[in-house]
């Protein structure tokens, strides 16, 4: 049985290489089928925001490839509760299906998997 | 046991820190190093917030950091460890989160 793997994303889509990274380990995990998750944490819930258009700063449309995530077998994705009310991001607003969670389900989410990695 | 949660990055650059520390609960430890063990800086607002920690939460700082910052006075429940210990710890905790 492989290990399981939580990775945590907490840049904003455009700050630097981060939030793309996070994504590609993702894809390229849920590829060899190994068992994942991934959490939006801090500024990486903008990630989420609907409607953004990448080409107005020359970049590859993130939105589209996390869309790809649950084709790739990776349905477990979580949002962190604070993080999206701090930004005012409703629930409604996500682009993508995901389990909103508290402090304590974010714990309890940590200690379900094997190995993490948070960028 | 629980997670083991690693910061390197100074708390008042960056918040790491503060987006880590809601996370943590009994059982839970947190290891400061590089910049990270900043946060033992006394009278400091991050230091305030470590020692709201709950009680079972465990704080170690890496004691090479904690020399060469100068830092010398922190509170009793934070261990000053060296990298082998580092090792142990990682062992220990059933797992381990990585703020990188």
């Amino acid at each position: 049985m492989p290990k399981s793997l939580l990775v945590v994303s907490r840049q904003a889509p455009w700050s630097g290489l981060a939030a793309r990274e996070a994504l590609d380990l993702v894809l390229a995990g849920g590829a060899y089928d190994l068992p994942l998750g991934m959490l939006f944490l801090d500024d990486g819930v903008f990630q989420l925001q609907d409607n953004q258009q990448a080409a107005a700063v020359e970049q590859k449309n993130l939105s589209a490839n996390l869309q790809a995530l649950p084709l790739f077998g990776v349905e477990a994705i979580f949002v962190c509760s604070r993080s999206l009310q701090e930004r005012g991001l409703p629930e409604s607003s996500l682009s993508l299906p995901a389990s909103v969670l508290d402090a304590p389900q974010i714990r309890q989410l940590f200690e379900r998997y094997d190995q993490m990695i948070t960028l | 046991m629980s997670t083991l949660h690693l910061l390197a990055h100074s708390p008042f650059n960056d918040n790491r820190f503060s987006s880590c520390l809601p996370l943590l609960d009994d059982g839970d430890g947190l290891l400061l190093s590089g910049d990270a063990v900043h946060a033992l800086q006394p009278g400091s607002a991050a230091l305030q917030s470590l020692q709201q920690l709950p009680a079972g939460v465990a704080i170690y700082a890496l004691q090479e950091d904690l020399l060469a910052r100068g830092l010398s006075e922190y509170p009793e429940r934070v261990s000053d460890i060296e990298y082998s210990v580092f090792v142990d710890l990682c062992i220990h905790y059933s797992s381990v989160n990585s703020w990188l």
